[in-house]
């Protein structure tokens, strides 16, 4: 456990002195400039609505981008470099030091979904714009799909280059974020293999549309408790098998 | 109690292009004693890190094994007690060199005051007082290589396996290094290093074990080098007929001429005599008659420069040209 926290310490370090703090910058800025651009177009509630639709999926993308930027290049830089030695060389085993950095990297983009939160909260106050309690709840979920993200991005970093693992995460990303549209359309358009192909994706792949709750905060729709956690439920499944898999490829892994 | 043992192990790497495996160890073994200082010498490429990367558990053995006060290597066990330096040390930049410390003192189990206490004294003892506080992206070589060290021995390990401790080191921190290992050796602890640095390794160890080309072929004591020259005396002379050294030939190994002084090796003890009789005859004027014991690095070029092997390797050879060695001294 000390060792996970060491782990996981020095890498939440690592991520924090990259500089992370631009991307906030860059959202805030992004969200102020597209609201004000925009918002003469639309009136009242029509503006609300942009300001969170957009706020929400910047939180969302700049997250899941930050997972595969950072996340790969340092898994792996630590395994090209051998900084790794250091730490397999002592009394800790290939799964802590994964966990650790899983929760290293998590621990600073989480800090950074938190900023982009309060950056969005404040320019919604701002604007006079509803706050409401489903917005949190899709910031939470935005967390929880960034964490999947995160887990496949170390699981790809235990056995490829950064360039790969970023390419392989992003096609994730894409095909997870498509859900059942995919399938759907192979089931009414494609062949046999087509479709089975399909099935087959749309099994291993994360599902990522069950993290999305923009339509729900835009359009203040109601949210179970039960969809909520589920989704929660789903995703930390889904990361720690990805952990799991990582683990697997670890284990048996040299390092020359 | 041995600390360290290897045995028969055998390691070969896929090639770059052809899926051929070439084999990199072909059956190394070496052991240390508790409380011994082991050198690893042998040329580049001979297979010291990779023998060294088995020890600790980063790479697994085709065949063989490794153990550490006998528990396997890359173990739980094991690890914790031993300290590594690895040969190109590569640590966390953004770290400041006490957070880098702090860092592998808790992954090592230490913590609290008596980390903090640990700390302050590998800083102090590998010289880096002063940059205790900077980051790690802005140290020298050397620094690094201290930095490597302080980690290495930062917990106290019972076993110091050290991989060219003393390369990029300028002569003080070899000095320091020396202190430091010699310090530990008086404690009790076992130290295992290579290093191609021969005057630092035969001040140090008590034994050498020389790779070449992936096996073991030779491990000497100090005491056997020494041996290796017994009966050998070196003789110097001042104003030696020319053909002196042509006379002598039956009697005398070499004959180097420098600065009007003439040294001569002779063969044996019994011919020490004659030669000396044949020097004043002939009006030369011995200065000085001692013993001449080889160094390591005579023993180091005798293994590998003079007669390169032809290509593979044979163990068995390889131990005969050992054999020869010593045969010749005798
Ligand atoms: N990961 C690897 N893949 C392929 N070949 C390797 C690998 N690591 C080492 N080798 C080969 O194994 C041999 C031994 O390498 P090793 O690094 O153990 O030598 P060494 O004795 O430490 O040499 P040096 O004195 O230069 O440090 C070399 O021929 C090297 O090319
Ligand atoms: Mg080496």
């Amino acid at each position: 456990m000390r060792a996970i926290a060491a782990v996981a310490r020095s890498t939440f370090r690592e991520t924090i002195r990259e500089k992370l703090l631009f991307l906030v910058a860059a959202y805030g800025l992004v969200l102020m400039v597209s609201t004000w651009i925009l918002s003469p177009l639309s009136v009242g509630a029509a503006r609300d609505k942009i300001v969170v639709d957009v706020g929400l999926a910047g939180i969302s993308l700049f997250g899941v981008l930050t997972a595969i930027m950072i996340g790969g290049a340092l898994v792996h830089k630590e395994i090209d470099k051998k900084a790794v030695y250091l730490v397999l060389t002592r009394p800790v085993s290939r799964g802590e030091y994964l966990v650790g950095k899983f929760a290293g990297i998590m621990g600073a983009i989480g800090s950074l979904v938190g900023l982009m939160a309060v950056l969005l909260v404040l320019i919604m106050l701002a604007g006079r714009v509803e706050i409401t309690r489903v917005l949190f709840a899709a910031v939470a979920l935005s967390l929880v799909e960034i964490a999947v993200i995160a887990a496949v991005v170390v699981f790809f970093s235990t056995f490829t280059t950064p360039i790969l693992t970023s390419f392989f995460t992003i096609g994730v990303f894409i095909a997870g974020s498509l859900g059942s549209d995919l399938r759907a359309f192979a089931q009414k358009f494609g062949g046999a293999a087509m479709q089975r192909t399909m099935d087959a994706m749309y099994f291993a792949l994360p599902n990522l549309t069950v993290f999305n709750l923009r339509s729900e905060a835009v359009h203040g729709l109601r949210l179970t408790a039960f969809e909520f956690f589920a989704a929660v439920l789903y995703g930390t499944v889904y990361a720690g098998a990805m952990l799991y898999f990582a683990w697997l490829v670890l284990r048996r892994r040299e390092f020359a | 109690m041995e600390a360290l043992r290897v045995d028969d192990v055998r390691k070969s790497f896929r090639g770059d292009l052809s899926l051929r495996r070439r084999e990199v160890l072909r059956g190394v073994s070496l052991w240390a004693e508790a409380g011994e200082i082991l050198g690893f010498l042998g040329p580049n490429g001979a297979g010291k890190t990779t023998t060294i990367k088995i020890i600790l558990g980063l790479l697994r053995p085709d065949s063989g094994s490794a153990t550490i006060f006998g528990a396997p290597a890359g173990g739980r066990d094991a690890a914790r007690r031993i300290g590594y330096l690895p040969e190109t040390p590569y640590f966390h930049p953004h770290l400041s060199l006490r957070e880098f410390l702090e860092f592998c003192g808790v992954l090592s189990g230490l913590s609290g005051a008596g980390l903090r206490g640990r700390i302050g004294e590998t800083i102090d003892l590998v010289g880096l007082g002063p940059h205790a506080g900077r980051r790690l992206r802005g140290f020298s070589k050397g620094m690094l290589q201290r930095a490597g060290l302080a980690q290495a021995i930062l917990h106290d390990p019972d076993l110091l396996v050290l991989d060219e401790p003393f390369s990029g080191l300028d002569p003080l921190g070899r000095k320091t290094v020396r202190d430091i290992l010699v310090d530990l050796k008086g404690r009790g602890r076992t130290i295992f290093f290579s290093s191609h640095i021969l005057p630092d390794m035969e001040a140090l160890c008590d034994r050498t074990a020389i790779i070449r080309e992936g096996t073991v072929t030779r491990s000497v004591t100090l005491d056997e080098i020494y041996r290796l020259g017994e009966g050998r005396v070196e003789v110097t002379a001042r104003g030696c007929a020319p053909g002196t050294a042509h006379d002598l030939a039956d009697y005398v190994e070499s004959a180097q001429c420098s600065g009007g002084e003439t040294f001569l090796l002779v063969r044996r003890q019994e011919f020490v005599r004659t030669v000396i009789q044949h020097l004043y005859r002939s009006g030369a004027e011995v200065l000085e008659v001692t013993n001449h014991h080889p160094s390591l690095e005579e023993v180091f070029l005798d293994e590998f420069a003079i007669r390169p092997s032809p290509g593979g390797t044979d163990p068995a050879k390889s131990r005969a040209v050992g054999a020869g060695a010593e045969g010749r001294a005798s």
